[in-house]
């Protein structure tokens, strides 16, 4: 379990503060989606999480290890993984196999091990062919699965996402969806940043961040029909959700409930059936 | 537009051929497996043969390095090609022992009282020759031995340097970091230069003077650039654990028999070689 406990925070003195008393948990095994506009401070929590960021006040506990401990800093940075939004500038090594060594490296594992972790991490993520390669030779899409073979050759409990599809074309996004489903079927926690709202909805809890605050959080089928207070933080709901929400305003006996395309259809259907329409 | 795209496609891949030139080439020769430390050890003792040595075994250390070439399986094109940045030096380095070393005038060679010397020709080329030999030696060590083996090597080397507090593994650190992104800097220097290149920036016209000014533009956005790189590169390697103190490599390096032999040889040749001038 990951607590966050009144963490404030601000980039220096006299900067008004970019995360104002955040308290929460991410249970383990959960997937988390932490959505909210630009610069609203998403990146800034995400960096409290692995103790790259120190909180001006409050702490953060991982697994009972808190982050202001220098001492066990190594051991949370092993439990909690960071994928960064962008992949060219998370790339350490000169090829494919040894960036996904670079984190086993640091752990000071044998290095029988750390072969085994990098065969194991670059199969997971589909790039076992591709160990030999430069990074400046591969696509975004594949770089992005290579920094998260490189997080997961850690053996990490806990992953944070910032956004990792944000550089990507529709084809690697999917891959990319994909895979942190199926980490998060294979028991890793997985705390999923973006403002791209047709991503949250395999999410088991949604957390809704403004200007520095929690001001949300719910299922995904709790958030989303919420399209006018979404509106208000920044945010847009999907078009599919947002589609039923708009026939509903126009008089339609419709439900606004539904968060993907198969839900529309269905939710249409059977208005259409009952003369709703 | 696909006519248009097509010099700056061609600038790329000039640009990506930049980065390979002189460097690593991949093989599964002998020579590729060989320890890099027994690899630079043998590659210094060149160096030093070629600039202590006796005169005469630089044919035999030419046919020599010709030989490692040939057992890496490299064309002998790498001769030329690693002689190709420095090309002008060398030039300039035999004309400059051609006309100004004391000696036996060669007659019709002589104009506005400079004149060229039998000493200044045989000079001119045992040196320029000795570069050469060095300038192989470097090329044949980086195109069979990858930079990370090479960062891993001399980690090792640095190590009796720990005691006295040299933070060697960090060294090796950077080393290896400056190897990873240099050609994404190249490839960072393109897209700025093509971004100002479409919006009117000339820069292959002009006077030199223009020219520096107008490449002097791309320096700014370069740096921003990479100033910004360097900070979420840091806070990815922070984020993986990356701290001071004791790492370990996937490929830890172990010194097999082929190595012990390679570098028995090494030192037997050396030695011989010294002698071999003692006795002639």
């Amino acid at each position: 379990m990951i607590k966050a406990r009144d963490i404030s925070f601000s980039y220096g003195r006299g900067q008004d503060p970019v995360l104002k008393g955040i308290s929460l948990d991410i249970p383990e095994g959960g997937y988390v989606a932490l959505i909210g506009p630009n610069a609203c401070g998403k990146t800034s929590f995400l960096r409290h999480l692995d103790g790259l960021l120190l909180p001006d006040s409050g702490e953060v506990l991982v697994d009972g290890l808190t982050t202001r401990d220098p001492g066990t800093l190594k051991k949370i940075r092993q439990l909690v993984g960071l994928v960064f939004q962008n992949p060219d500038t998370q790339i350490v090594g000169t090829t494919v196999e040894e960036d996904v060594s670079f984190g086993p490296g640091n752990l000071n594992l044998p290095s029988a091990e750390i072969q085994r972790r990098v065969e194991t991490a670059l199969e997971t993520v589909g790039m076992e062919r591709h160990g030999k390669r430069a990074p400046h030779t591969l696509s975004s899409g594949e770089k992005q699965l290579v920094a998260i073979a490189g997080v997961l050759a850690m053996n990490p409990r806990y992953i944070a996402f910032d956004e990792p599809t944000a550089n990507l074309d529709p084809t690697a996004r999917g891959r990319v969806l994909e895979l942190l489903k199926e980490l998060h079927r294979e028991g890793i926690t997985v705390i999923h940043v973006t403002h791209q709202m047709d991503e949250i909805v395999h999410a088991d809890e949604v957390l809704v961040m403004s200007k520095g605050t929690i001001v949300g959080k719910g299922s995904p089928g709790e958030i989303l029909p919420r399209i006018e207070w979404l509106k208000e933080v920044g945010l847009d709901a999907p078009r599919v959700t947002e589609l039923l929400w708009r026939l509903r305003l126009m008089g339609a006996d419709v439900t606004p409930k539904a968060l993907t395309l198969d839900d529309a259809c269905e939710n249409l259907y059977a208005a259409i059936k009952h003369g709703a329409l | 537009m696909k006519i248009c795209m097509q010099p700056s496609n061609m600038a790329r891949c000039e640009i990506g051929r930049m980065s390979v030139t002189g460097q690593y080439i991949p093989g599964d020769s002998v020579i590729h497996r060989l320890d890099p430390r027994v690899k630079i050890i043998s590659t210094i003792l060149l160096s030093v043969v070629v600039l202590r040595g006796p005169a005469g075994v630089w044919i035999v250390l030419s046919l020599l390095l010709m030989g490692v070439i040939a057992i890496a399986g490299f064309s002998f094109r790498i001769l030329t090609n690693s002689l190709k940045p420095v090309r002008f030096f060398l030039l300039l380095l035999f004309v400059l022992h051609l006309f100004f070393t004391q000696g036996k005038i060669i007659g019709p060679l002589s104009w506005w009282g400079v004149s060229v010397t039998e000493e200044g020709l045989v000079k001119g080329m045992t040196v320029v020759w000795q570069f050469c030999l060095l300038i192989w030696g470097a090329a044949v060590l980086t195109a069979t031995t990858s930079p990370s083996q090479l960062v891993i090597a001399i980690d090792r080397f640095l190590k009796p340097l720990k005691k006295i507090g040299v933070p060697c593994q960090d060294i090796a650190t950077m080393a290896f970091i400056a190897l990873r992104f240099f050609p994404v800097f190249l490839e960072e220097l393109e897209n700025i230069r093509e971004a100002q290149a479409a919006r009117g920036a000339e820069f292959n016209t002009g006077g030199p003077l223009k020219r520096v000014k107008t490449a002097s533009g791309l320096l700014i956005p370069l740096l921003f650039s990479f100033v910004r790189r360097a900070e979420n590169l840091a806070a990815a390697m922070e984020a993986r654990a990356y701290a001071s103190g004791p790492r370990s490599y996937m490929k830890d390096l172990r010194m097999a028999g082929t190595d012990y032999a390679a570098l028995a040889i090494a030192i037997l040749l050396t030695g011989l070689l010294f002698l071999s001038g003692r006795l002639l």
